[in-house]
């Protein structure tokens, strides 16, 4: 078999001589590719989205609240309600070895905040300097709480995105300003623009963050406070951990250890994976009916070509009967129905990433979206494509080469 | 001796078996411009695809040249037919979406001619028939008489060994086909070409120089005709 150019010369002038059939034949192809490949981009593009929403929240942290008491016991009636303290912190971090930072957090909310003639109600926040640990801040102008500022109870705050937009319309650096939450007056260090699809206590664009042990003071709580944040060492089993934390909790505070109510904890692990899942579930299900709609697609070219073959009989005996042997026919078959799927899946591939590039760019200049969203379908993703189309042009140009094949030049003759 | 059949049959096995081919003797010389004549139903269409090694025979033998055309492959068929025999069709057969040069061009592609060397033997084939100024055209924009030009250009341009015309006036009104059939008796003349026409009019029968009829499977009488007297038609411009 020869493979020089004058072989595929002729393909392209089959091809393009018979522009309507041929634009006929891709469409499946075409249609099959572009969906795919929408779809693919699409998947990714809502990930990258979602995984922004989640963006520096850490995926090892556990949660746990204090709720009131479900059974009774050591003496106490059940519906106690109880309070975490500061030595819980010291015991879980020397009990639980599993347990990489453990933080308080204190939350009051619906605080009116303002500053000169402008208003807000937010949410005021006591947090540790090691709160960043589970939550990075995304600094817009300035820096967040430090070791200094808790210990020496300084009253300085972090302002968040909506509290800072509000407070400060004409916007600029706040920093070194002064704001007034609850009667009392914080210097503004620095504005957090993070804003998560995960929030503990409420979302931080609305909080304005002062040093916990500040907060604890002017609340008169006595140590007292209502959530522990923690981070777990990097392959610590966290529900062991769990296990370990609710028991330290359950002996300190006289609760019953059988007792699912009163400690609340949440795994933010467990949330990921369920999002995880949620992903793999969705591309499976992407790439399920992109090959699928392909299939049809290819599906389509053979039974296309099937007809063509049929209505080609003519054509095929004559070049039989002037010296085509039937390998020719053979491979003149399959290299048109190659041929036609690569130009028609090309076409796809071009158009589906042009329309992802727009669909992206339009949604990265959406307002609430703060980074550039990738729709974009990876390289290698085009690469495989193509791959394939190659495969499925073979597939697809078989059955009707097959039966060319089986055309002999006799036939062409008695078609009249 | 050129072709040689001994004692060749050929039955098509259908609902009923038909026995078209009944021990044909035939003996054809290089240059020599023949015709077989018969009527629809004669056999005459089956004689012709065993001469052009479109369909196998039964029994017997064919010899062109001294090889003998016996169970070959399709691909040595195919071989055989591209370097051997030049076809002539009533219908024409040009591929309608390619050139009139390409059409021509096209059986030295399945000889694997270079392009270029290809594009030069089209052309010279072209211009000797008339058709210069119609090489860049497609079939569907030229009269019957150029079609059919075109067509023995292609069977012309692979310098083959005999010439198939199979009813090559079918299709032509009487004077196109006079222009053919003396183009044909030209070429035999000229270039010493082998040419078998098969044919059912008997005017188109008289421009060669043997006319073998053939009459329900069997040869039947073969008249010299090298006075081109066999019949009225033919004679003075008389075709159909």
């Amino acid at each position: 078999m020869r493979f020089d150019i004058d072989r595929y010369k002729e393909i392209v002038d089959t091809l393009a001589r018979n522009r309507s059939r041929t634009l006929l034949t891709g469409f499946g192809i075409f249609w099959g590719i572009f969906m795919l490949l929408i779809m693919l981009g699409g998947g990714d593009g809502l990930k990258s989205i979602l995984n922004q929403n989640f963006g520096g929240f850490t995926s090892n942290a556990v949660i746990v609240g204090c709720n009131k008491t479900s059974k009774p016991y050591g003496g106490f009636k059940r519906d106690r309600t109880w309070y975490l303290d500061r030595t819980d912190i010291e015991a879980i971090k020397t009990l639980v070895p599993e347990t990489d930072v453990v933080t308080m957090m204190d939350s009051d909310w619906g605080q009116g905040m303002s500053y000169k003639e402008n208003t807000y109600s937010g949410i005021l926040k006591g947090l540790s300097y090691e709160y960043t640990s589970v939550e990075t801040p995304k600094m817009l102008y300035g820096r967040w709480i430090n070791e200094v500022d808790c210990e020496q109870e300084r009253k300085v705050c972090v302002i968040g995105k909506r509290v800072y937009s509000n407070l400060f319309p004409e916007g600029g650096d706040p920093t070194g300003e002064y704001i007034k939450v609850k009667d009392s007056y914080f210097q503004v260090i620095g504005v957090d623009d993070r804003s998560s699809g995960i929030n503990i206590n409420g979302s931080p664009n609305q909080s304005v963050v002062i040093p916990y042990q500040l907060m604890n003071r002017l609340n008169n709580r006595g140590g007292k406070f209502d959530i522990i944040c923690m981070t777990l060492k990097e392959g610590a089993d966290s529900d062991l951990a769990q296990e370990k934390v609710k028991s330290v909790l359950s002996k300190r505070h006289s609760i019953a250890p059988d007792d699912n109510n009163a400690i609340m904890m949440l795994d933010t692990k467990k949330i990921f994976k369920i999002v995880d899942n949620l992903f793999k579930g969705v591309n499976i299900l992407v790439i399920l009916v992109g090959l699928g709609t392909l299939l049809a697609g290819a599906i389509g070219v053979s039974n296309i070509m099937m007809v063509t073959v049929k209505e080609r009989t003519t054509e095929i005996g004559i070049r039989r009967a002037i010296g085509a042997t039937p390998k020719m026919i053979l491979s003149q078959i399959i290299t048109e129905s190659i041929g036609l799927t690569i130009l028609a899946g090309m076409f796809g591939i071009l158009f589906s990433v042009l329309i992802l590039w727009g669909a992206g760019n339009i949604v990265s200049n959406l307002p609430d979206i703060g980074e550039t969203v990738s729709f974009q379908i990876g390289f290698w993703t085009g690469i495989a494509v193509l791959m394939l189309l190659v495969v499925l042009g073979v597939l697809a140009g078989l059955a009707p080469a097959l039966r060319a094949m089986e055309i002999k030049p006799v036939d062409a003759m008695r078609e009249e | 001796m050129l072709i040689e059949l001994k004692d060749v049959n050929k039955t098509y096995f259908g609902a009923q078996p038909l026995h078209v081919l009944k021990g044909i003797n035939l003996n054809i010389e290089r240059g020599e411009f023949v015709s077989i004549m018969g009527a629809s139903g004669s056999g005459k269409s089956t004689l012709l695809n065993i001469l052009g090694i479109l369909d196998n025979y039964d029994s017997g033998e064919y010899r062109i040249n001294g090889k003998l055309i016996w169970d070959l492959t399709e691909s040595k068929a195919a071989e055989y037919r591209n370097k051997m025999i030049g076809f002539i069709f009533q219908s024409y057969n040009l591929i309608g979406f390619k050139t009139a040069v390409e059409n021509v061009e096209l059986p030295l592609f399945y000889q694997g001619v270079s392009r270029h060397k290809r594009h030069e033997m089209a052309m010279e084939y072209i211009e000797r028939l008339g058709l210069k100024d119609w090489a860049g055209h497609y079939p569907n924009e030229m009269s019957g008489g150029q079609k059919q030009r075109v067509a023995i250009a292609r069977a012309l341009v692979t310098k083959p060994d005999i010439i198939l015309a199979d009813e090559p006036t079918g299709a032509l009104d009487s004077k196109t086909s006079i222009e053919i059939m003396d183009l044909l008796k030209e070429l035999n003349e000229r270039e010493k070409l082998t040419i078998i026409v098969v044919t059912h009019e008997s005017g188109v029968a008289n421009y060669t120089n043997r006319i073998i009829h053939i009459k329900d499977g069997v040869i039947g009488q073969i008249e010299e005709n090298r006075a081109h007297d066999s019949v009225r038609f033919g004679s003075e411009g008389m075709l159909k």
